[in-house]
């Protein structure tokens, strides 16, 4: 080693009368030699994050947020947006201003690494078709950009959020099913309906994703059954769809069992490919666990990044996550690194199948899925349809599971927190529907829902563009460009949303309180508290801190705290004078000793009182 | 409009300072092949105006490297570079000339494949990498009295591969030289397509100063002249357009055709860039000997106007915006007249689009799309010295390279340099021996992946090259025949910008062994 370094240091004179040649122009006026920024060396990790319940995450699909870089828009088609829109990481850090004014704290980025181009005339501009996870994807910017990106983060007092995918990668091999070395698709059939006499059923096979079968996907001769299909990668380097280097780019490493068909089978769910042609990762082997712990480890030690969001955790076994989970807590924590936050997505309504990824030594937290429906979407977007909307007592009924669905310690070197209390909570995302889209385009039921989203036990999580009133449809029509609001912060959404935050950071009782649900309804028509919800936040970790929510979700009419002779009863933290610190006038309520409130709540609004002594500018 | 105005300006300025050019500067051009295709492309550097040869600045003249310079055959001989043209006679005389310039190589890379270019930089040494190309150059020239001469220029470029290579009877093609040129008096007048550019560094294949390739005209002439012959002044001014067949410059689309069926074709995007350049070349000699010394003064204005192009993505139009650039350079050269021995000085700065080489385009952009904050920096050094069975040729260069792209990291921001040396021994008349050194690093504003700072990426070369001169000894003396071997190391950071399937980015050291000739003769764009 000593002769190799003694050797590299004898340069031949040319060399060294070269770099003197360089030295000597670098500091002439007006030229100064290349070097990459500061920002974009390797950081040394660090923990950026006190108590996650603090933070407020903000979902961006970093190409659909700001385009810093032109030089990266490769393929991008303005306006069609199942196609790259042209955003990056430069992008991103350069409205970091815009992000502080929002209020949020926490970005939460779409994946970074290099994926298969272009599928079926559709992009990766999301992210999750991976091929290579070793490398960057070229269109987001490089390793200094990202670098740069986490590291002014950082100095603003934000955190970053990394976006991974452990279950699948991309469209990286197809089943040769027939054996002729070639990708097919067949269509067969007229499709025509029974009312027509030469009737025959539509089929449709595809090697590209072929259905799921038990057996694995299968191949076929004109004599009959061949055995299992083999798996064939693709070699399209024009679009990057080549095989993933090392052990993700051999046939052992996958299951080959087809798509998912029946998504309530633990089997296909776990064994079978995520439709699109995105190929299930064998995720039991000990060297492929080994290769992901690695190769998504090694991006927070380059990159300094503060927590995984990690996509289709329902789709891996359970044991992997024990393994996932407390291998890559232990090796960031020998650097010094601690409480990095693991959330996954289970794509489910299921509260049980969400807390079972929360067992010991799994994630700090999911995304609250069930929320997601029974709160979000039953009570909050339904709202304009009386018929359809559910009455308030379901999120009481919901919330009341957390303790029993979800894991109630902190996970070993984990974030300090139990999951029961970390939730991430969320009214919607990219793979749903926009709320806004889903509400009829009510505004004010949006901004009620933000009051929830942001005074509600968890970790809010914002999905971008919610603050610019989006109103996009299913993916991808829910993946507006952001740019094209001109980043405006003056806003009536992005106002309250700002105002949510600012009240949300002010109010330790708001981010660490226990809840105690107060006052539910199953009452959505004209009943006297048709839509009220109304819960305190105090205890547990915020001590003595005080704050009650009450939240009129119906679209007609106002609502009380009450019904009949039954009034909202509070607990023994609520006496003296409360205020609305979400009311600009500030209007006070006193409390009597009884702790029996009523308060009327005009339609599709919402309170935060807070007691007079804490209220704070 | 602005940009129109001002080309407008700039080529009245040009022709009002028309004057006559008889006397000739002493050291002329060559050219620089672009290093074939192997390193990352570089928008920066010249792709397509690879050509030539060399010139030997101080050394034997010749009649025509000077855009105001006629008649090569007249030129008084020797090494007075203050040659004037000899009394003619009052009748017409006209005749055709036939010139060239060329080099062809064949090498192995001592593996059983081809020897390869190995350079990272954009001005690498030419050894290996220069490639085999050829001119074939036809002209004609009239003199129509003591003052009135004119010359016709048209000039074919042959570039590799041949037919003997290949097996295929196809051949590319190019038209380097297509002009007219005349003279009245001591001013010369020219237009058409043509090479026009001042002195080279053979060792790098390049003109470091000015090297203009475009479609337009030009005038020049001495303004100043000693009457003992001792001091010159020489002004010239041109005016050339380039639009490349690129999406950045030119765009033709189909659209419904007025009358009848089908389509015809419609020029969407037309913006050609327009070049000024200005020239002003002093030479003394002092006690009108052969050694002396020359100083120049060379700029450009470049202009591109706005355009509109259909993206082939979308079908939706989208603009792009005017751009400009400038270039400023001085050179300073002392010559001694004897065995082509020179040393030479060259320095520029460019900003905008004059950065970039006309005969390339930008391939990274500010958030408006344009490269208004590009810049390139350079300092090059070149010289010969001879004694009678000795020589030695030398030259280097440093350059900045910077687009006007945002970010801080860029593959197209970078500063690079290369030194060679060409030490040679003559072997009797007709036989030497050259041995060359060199060393070239380049270092990319991008994220080394074994560590932090820039990727940098070097390369070491040492070659001998024995050969045959049969018109005699120098280092400027051709045809040259001649037997090569070249080794070149190359260090992880070169290595690196290959991709992995490439052998290029696993082997540390290439081989080049081959045998090549090169020859110059009677090329209005070389001796």
């Amino acid at each position: 080693m000593k002769s190799r370094a003694s050797s590299q240091q004898r340069k031949p004179a040319s060399a060294a009368l070269l770099s003197a040649l360089v030295l000597a122009a670098c500091v002439a006026p007006g030229t100064g030699c290349v070097d990459v920024p500061a920002e974009g060396a390797q950081p040394k990790l660090g923990t950026h994050v006190g108590d996650w319940r603090d933070e407020v995450i903000y979902q961006v699909l970093i190409d659909r947020f700001a385009n810093g870089d032109v030089n990266n828009d490769y393929g991008v088609r303005p306006g069609h947006l199942a196609r790259f829109q042209g955003g990056d990481w430069r992008g991103l850090t350069d409205h970091l201003d815009y992000i502080k004014e929002l209020g949020v704290t926490t970005l939460w980025i779409s994946p970074i690494v290099k994926n298969v181009e272009t599928d079926a005339d559709v992009d990766s501009y999301h992210g999750y078709w991976a091929q290579d996870l070793s490398q960057l994807n070229p269109h987001f910017g490089d390793i200094a950009d990202l670098r740069r990106l986490t590291s002014r983060a950082h100095d603003m007092g934000l955190k970053v959020v990394l976006d991974i995918v452990t279950n699948h990668m991309g469209q990286v091999f197809y089943y040769d099913t027939n054996l002729n070395g070639n990708p097919d698709i067949y269509i067969g059939g007229s499709g025509a309906l029974p009312v027509v006499s030469s009737r025959s059923d539509l089929s449709r096979i595809t090697e590209y994703d072929p259905d799921w079968d038990p057996k694995g996907v299968q191949a076929f001769t004109s004599l009959g059954p061949a055995g299992r299909a083999p798996l064939i990668f693709f070699q399209d380097p024009s679009i990057n769809r080549v095989p993933p280097p090392g052990l993700l780019g051999t046939a052992r490493a996958y299951h080959g069992f087809g798509r998912i068909l029946d998504y309530d089978d633990e089997k296909q769910r776990t064994l079978g490919d995520f439709p699109g042609g995105l190929k299930d990762v064998a995720t039991e082997l000990p060297e492929v666990r080994d290769e992901m712990i690695d190769l998504y480890t090694r991006w927070v030690e380059l990159v300094d990044l503060d927590g995984f969001r990690i996509d289709t955790v329902k789709h891996v076994e359970y044991e992997f996550w024990t393994e996932f989970g407390t291998r890559v807590r232990e090796r960031l924590l020998r650097q010094n690194k601690n409480r990095f936050l693991m959330f996954g997505e289970a794509f489910d309504g299921n509260d049980q199948l969400l807390g079972s990824y929360t067992q010991e030594g799994m994630l700090d937290s999911v995304f609250y899925f069930s929320q997601h429906y029974q709160v979000f979407r039953d009570v909050f977007m339904r709202a304009p349809m009386e018929n359809e909307q559910k009455g308030t007592e379901q999120i009481a009924s919901l919330w009341a599971q957390r303790q029993k669905n979800y894991r109630n310690e902190a996970q070993p070197n984990g974030i300090g927190v139990a999951p029961s209390r970390a939730l991430v909570n969320f009214m919607d995302n990219h793979d749903v529907a926009r709320f806004l889209f889903e509400a009829q385009n009510d505004k004010d039921v949006l901004r009620n829902a933000l009051v929830l989203l942001m005074t509600e036990e968890g970790i809010p999580c914002l999905y971008y563009g919610t603050e610019q009133d989006f109103a996009g449809g299913n993916d991808p029509a829910n993946r507006e460009v952001l740019w094209e609001t001109g980043f405006a912060t003056s806003g009536e959404t992005f106002r309250h949303f700002a105002k949510l935050a600012r009240t949300r950071a002010s109010y330790e009782a708001l981010r660490r309180g226990d809840t105690n649900v107060v006052w539910s309804s199953s009452h959505v028509g004209g009943e006297e508290d048709a839509g009220i919800i109304a819960y305190e936040r105090t205890g547990g970790d915020a001590g003595d801190a005080y704050a009650l929510v009450v939240i009129n979700t119906n679209n007609r009419k106002d609502s009380a705290t009450a019904e009949g002779n039954e009034v909202m009863k509070l607990g023994a933290g609520a006496r003296g004078t409360l205020v609305d610190v979400l009311d600009p006038e500030r209007k006070t309520y006193p409390v009597p000793a009884s702790g029996e409130l009523r308060v009327t709540v005009p339609k599709q609004r919402a309170m935060i009182l807070v007691p007079e002594g804490s209220v704070k500018d | 409009m602005r940009l129109t105005i001002i080309s407008m300006l700039a080529a009245a300025t040009a022709l009002a300072m028309a004057l006559p050019a008889s006397a000739q500067p002493p050291p002329p051009p060559a050219t620089g092949p672009v290093p074939s295709a192997e390193p990352p492309p570089r928008a920066d550097a010249p792709l397509s105006s690879d050509t030539s040869a060399p010139s030997v600045p101080g050394g034997a003249p010749s009649a025509s490297r000077d855009p105001g310079r006629v008649e090569p055959t007249e030129v008084t001989k020797g090494q007075d570079a203050m040659r004037t043209v000899k009394e003619a006679p009052q009748t017409h005389e006209g005749h055709f000339e036939f010139g060239s310039y060329g080099r062809v190589y064949a090498a192995s890379d001592l593996r059983g494949g081809l020897g390869r270019g190995t350079n990272v930089v954009a001005f690498g040494p030419r050894i290996v990498d220069e490639g085999s190309y050829a001119e074939l150059e036809l002209r004609r020239e009239d003199k129509f009295n003591d003052k009135v001469k004119s010359r016709i220029v048209a000039t074919l470029a042959l570039f590799p591969p041949f037919f003997h290579f290949t097996g295929k009877p196809e051949q590319a093609i190019g038209v380097r030289n297509l002009y007219a040129q005349g003279t009245y008096d001591k001013a010369t007048i020219w237009a058409g397509s043509r090479m026009y550019r001042g002195d080279d560094i053979y060792l790098l294949n390049w003109w470091p100063l000015d090297n203009q390739n475009t479609v337009g005209g030009g005038v020049g002439g001495p303004v100043y002249r000693a009457e003992d012959g001792s001091q010159e002044t020489i002004l010239q001014g041109h005016v050339g357009q380039q639009r490349l067949d690129n999406p950045y410059q030119f765009q033709q689309i189909p659209v419904v055709a007025p009358i009848g069926f089908g389509t015809v074709d419609v020029t969407k995007l037309d913006r050609p860039r327009t070049i000024e350049t200005f020239k002003a070349t002093h030479l003394v000699r002092p006690g009108g000997g052969p050694a002396g010394f020359k100083a120049i003064l060379y700029g450009e204005l470049h202009q591109l106007a706005a355009g509109v192009f259909r993206d082939p993505l979308t079908n939706v139009d989208r603009g792009l915006p005017n751009d400009s650039g400038w270039m400023l350079g001085s050179q300073l050269t002392y010559f001694t007249g004897k065995r082509d021995t020179f040393a030479s000085l060259v320095m520029r700065h460019a900003r905008g689009i004059a950065a970039y080489d006309p005969l390339a385009v930008p391939i990274t952009f500010a958030l408006d799309r344009t490269v208004s904050g590009a810049s390139e920096t350079q300092v090059a050094a070149s010289g010969n010295f001879e004694t009678d069975v000795f020589s030695v040729m030398a030259a280097g260069y440093v350059r900045f390279f910077r687009d006007g792209s945002p970010g801080e990291t860029s593959t197209q921001k970078y500063d690079e340099g290369a030194l060679v040396a060409r030490p040679n021994v003559f072997f009797g008349e007709h036989f030497g021996l050259s041995v060359e050194g060199s060393y070239q690093q380049r270092r990319i504003a991008i994220q080394n992946p074994n560590g932090d700072g820039p990727l940098t990426a070097s390369v070491f070369k040492a070659g001998v090259i024995p050969y045959f001169s049969p018109a005699g000894r120098g280092s400027f003396k051709r045809p040259q025949i001649r037997l090569l071997y070249v080794a070149s190391f190359r260090d992880s950071g070169t290595r690196g910008l290959y991709p992995l399937e490439d052998v290029f980015a696993q082997r540390s050291v290439e081989h080049f062994a081959g045998v090549g000739a090169e020859w110059w003769f009677n090329s209005s764009s070389y001796p």
